[in-house]
């Protein structure tokens, strides 16, 4: 307790020193839960766009191969699997089905290969919730009202509509209402061809809106000429996303049980599986694969993963300023300080005591510097959040997975942040520290003579 | 228990200064009775605080023995050296070495806290009362740079005397104060002496200081030429008598 006191004191005494070290911490430390706070944002639009656009949180996807070497993304009787999500998984809160195309949208000016996804609006409302229309400023070169937002997503209910995203939109030049072309090749290798509409074009979900549009299931069984019952993926949405892994164990296995045969796990998204792996195994007949959230974002996963690399790299830099700086002034603090050391060690306070009150009074600094910046930059990521900045570079919105700002300070993070910067300044106080208790009691004494 | 507080035999003290080494002593024996109310004195450079810092164990001897309540200290280590200063020792040092982030309180406070041995509430009630006795009971929440020297002296005695040491060390105590303030503190240690029967050991080079001694212990080039035994006081000898 007296440790603490006198550390304590010592910072308040040190006013000038205390500010200048605090600073800095408190200034790292915000940095620092800033950054956190964009990967944050990231994974959040990462989690929301994923999971919106190409997964549930647990898939039951399916490839059938007529020939070893070809290979589609159905699963048939989608009816029967379905009921077998919702009976091996009583947490799920949504249970949908989706058909997975892959072909070309050809417009008047543009060409774009694909991915279709069929939908049922009734059944997958959620995804109404998430897609957001775009201003025309987003898709159209000079419009005359930028804001202008046209189409209704509620349309794709209809025969023969579309929704694309802003940057498939401008790449393909087209506007709400205009014609398209899709075409795409049927199982048996023939290319087939349908007409449809524009009826929305929504605002864009990061790297994930590139290679995916919307029409209606029915639009996606007669491209591919498929039956009824057959589907592309079977999408379950669970009460706890975190639950995503463990449920995909479960589902395995109830499907085994129910006598199904299933790919091995492999992290990779399907499309990747639909192009590269399966077509070299050597089967056919109809096997299914059951995915998470993060294998079908995998290759996006890697961003986060670098962002978080790049923000720890970029706060390690400024720790070793931070630490050469603390090192530095409590080396001058001890210097300053022999004396009262000497008299403590001749009262009779132990080495180790010396060398606790100064790491003390470090980690005391990093404690409340780091806790204040902690708190401030999680405030601040709040107020940029909620101000909702738009991104204006494309690249940008890319690597963000978002076209307006979106930080995420997670408490987790936070005391990540404060713990780090706290330890970093205890342990850039060790050399000085261990320097303070081998101070000798002679030295109270030294006046004497 | 033996009357003597700390023994000195036949010791020796080196400092290495480069590749040379200086004697600061030369075969010193002395021994301090308890209750006494003793000085050091000798010119700048004579050895007196070394002999303190061997007294104060803060030092240990290059040869021969310092033998401090029957334990030699060349045998003890660090730690126990520590031990041995926290519970048999106080300081009062020339420029008072108070901690200036602490209050007047809280720094007398401190070897009893170090200690550990009492509550909050004893330790509370045996600090008030200590800097009653100083002249200090109004002072408790001052810090050291809003007293005068006399005052700050007067914190060091009570902080040394706080735990009730068997010898108490001085160092040159009223060097940074006016004459009449620093004989108020003299005054005040002879008191302490006279009432507690505590042993004092005290280095001055004034001669005005030296008559308030019961014992001188005149150093010249680290050999004791005088040691004053011829003087004892009234409290050391009941002291020594009692114990």
């Amino acid at each position: 307790m007296i440790t603490l006191r006198i550390a304590l004191n010592n910072l308040i005494a040190s006013r000038r020193r205390t500010m200048f070290l605090g600073a800095a911490l408190f200034l790292v430390t915000m940095f620092f839960v800033l950054l956190l706070a964009v990967t944050g944002g990231v994974l959040d639009n990462l989690v929301r766009a994923a999971t919106t656009i190409s997964s549930g949180h647990v898939n039951i996807g399916g490839y059938y191969k007529t020939t070893p070497s070809d290979s589609q993304t159905i699963v048939l009787e989608v009816s029967k699997l379905r009921q077998a999500a919702k009976d091996a998984l009583p947490d799920a809160v949504r249970v949908v089905d989706r058909l997975r195309g892959w072909g070309k949208i050809i417009s008047d000016q543009g060409t774009q290969q694909m991915g279709i996804n069929g939908v049922d609006l009734t059944e997958d409302a959620e995804l109404m919730r998430i897609l957001a229309l775009a201003p025309a400023k987003d898709y159209l070169e000079n419009p005359p009202n930028p804001e202008l937002v046209k189409g209704r997503i509620e349309d794709l209910s209809k025969p023969g509509s579309l929704v694309v995203f802003a940057s498939t939109a401008k790449r393909l030049k087209v506007d709400v209402g205009d014609a398209v072309t899709l075409r795409t090749e049927t199982l048996k290798g023939q290319s087939n061809t349908a007409e449809a509409t524009v009826v929305a074009v929504v605002r864009d979900l990061g790297l994930l809106s590139s290679w995916a549009s919307f029409v209606p299931k029915e639009s996606v069984r007669e491209l591919y000429q498929l039956k009824p019952d057959v589907s592309g993926v079977v999408q379950i949405w669970l009460k706890d996303i975190d639950r995503s892994e463990a449920a995909m164990g479960e589902l395995r296995t109830y499907l085994d049980k129910q006598g199904y045969a299933q790919l091995e796990h492999d992290g990779q998204p399907f499309f990747i599986k639909l192009l590269q792996t399966v077509p070299n195994e050597d089967w056919t007949g109809a096997k299914l694969d059951v995915s998470t959230w993060e294998d079908e974002a995998s290759f996006l996963v890697q961003i986060i993963a670098g962002l978080r690399a790049m923000s720890f790299a970029l706060i390690a830099l400024l720790a070793v300023v931070i630490v050469i700086g603390i090192t530095n002034t409590m080396t001058i603090a001890v210097r300053e300080r022999t004396r009262e050391i000497g008299t403590l060690r001749a009262i009779g306070m132990q080495r180790g005591r010396i060398l606790l009150l100064f790491l003390c009074e470090a980690a005391l600094l990093g404690l409340l510097a780091a806790g204040a910046g902690g708190a401030t930059g999680a405030l601040v990521a709040s107020l940029v959040d909620a101000a909702h900045i738009p991104l204006e570079s494309v690249a940008v919105r890319a690597v963000l997975l978002s076209d307006a700002l979106h930080l995420v300070p997670r408490a987790v993070d936070v005391v990540l942040a404060v713990v780090a910067l706290t330890a970093i300044s205890a342990v850039a106080a060790l050399f000085p520290s261990m320097r303070a208790a081998r101070i000798t009691p002679v030295n109270a004494m030294q006046s004497a003579e | 228990m033996t009357a003597n507080i700390v023994e000195l035999k036949g010791v020796i003290k080196d400092y290495p200064l480069g590749k040379l080494s200086v004697r600061a002593l030369h075969g010193v024996d002395l021994a301090l009775v308890r209750g006494e109310f003793a000085s050091i004195a000798g010119p700048s450079g004579s050895g007196k605080t070394t002999l303190l810092n061997l007294i104060g164990c803060v030092d240990v001897p290059t040869q021969g023995q310092v033998v401090m309540d029957g334990r030699s200290t060349g045998d003890l280590s660090d730690r126990a050296l520590t031990e041995l200063r926290l519970f048999n020792l106080g300081f009062i040092f020339q420029s008072f070495n108070l901690v200036p982030v602490l209050t007047v309180a809280q720094n007398v406070e401190l070897p009893l806290l170090l200690q550990g041995k009492l509550s909050g509430a004893e330790r509370h009630k045996l600090v008030a009362a200590m800097l009653e006795r100083v002249g200090l009971g109004s002072y408790l929440k001052h810090r050291p740079t809003e007293l005068s020297g006399g005052q700050r002296q007067r914190v060091a005695i009570a902080r040394a005397l706080v735990t009730r040491p068997k010898l108490v060390l001085a160092d040159e105590p009223t060097a940074n104060l006016d004459s009449v303030t620093g004989g108020s503190i003299l005054q005040l240690m002879k008191e302490l002496n006279t009432q507690d029967g505590t042993t004092f050991l005290f280095s001055t080079h004034d001669a005005d200081v030296m008559k308030l001694a019961s014992r001188v212990i005149r150093v010249h080039d680290g050999k004791i030429v005088d040691d004053g035994r011829a003087r004892p006081s009234a409290p050391a000898t009941a002291a020594a008598m009692h114990a």
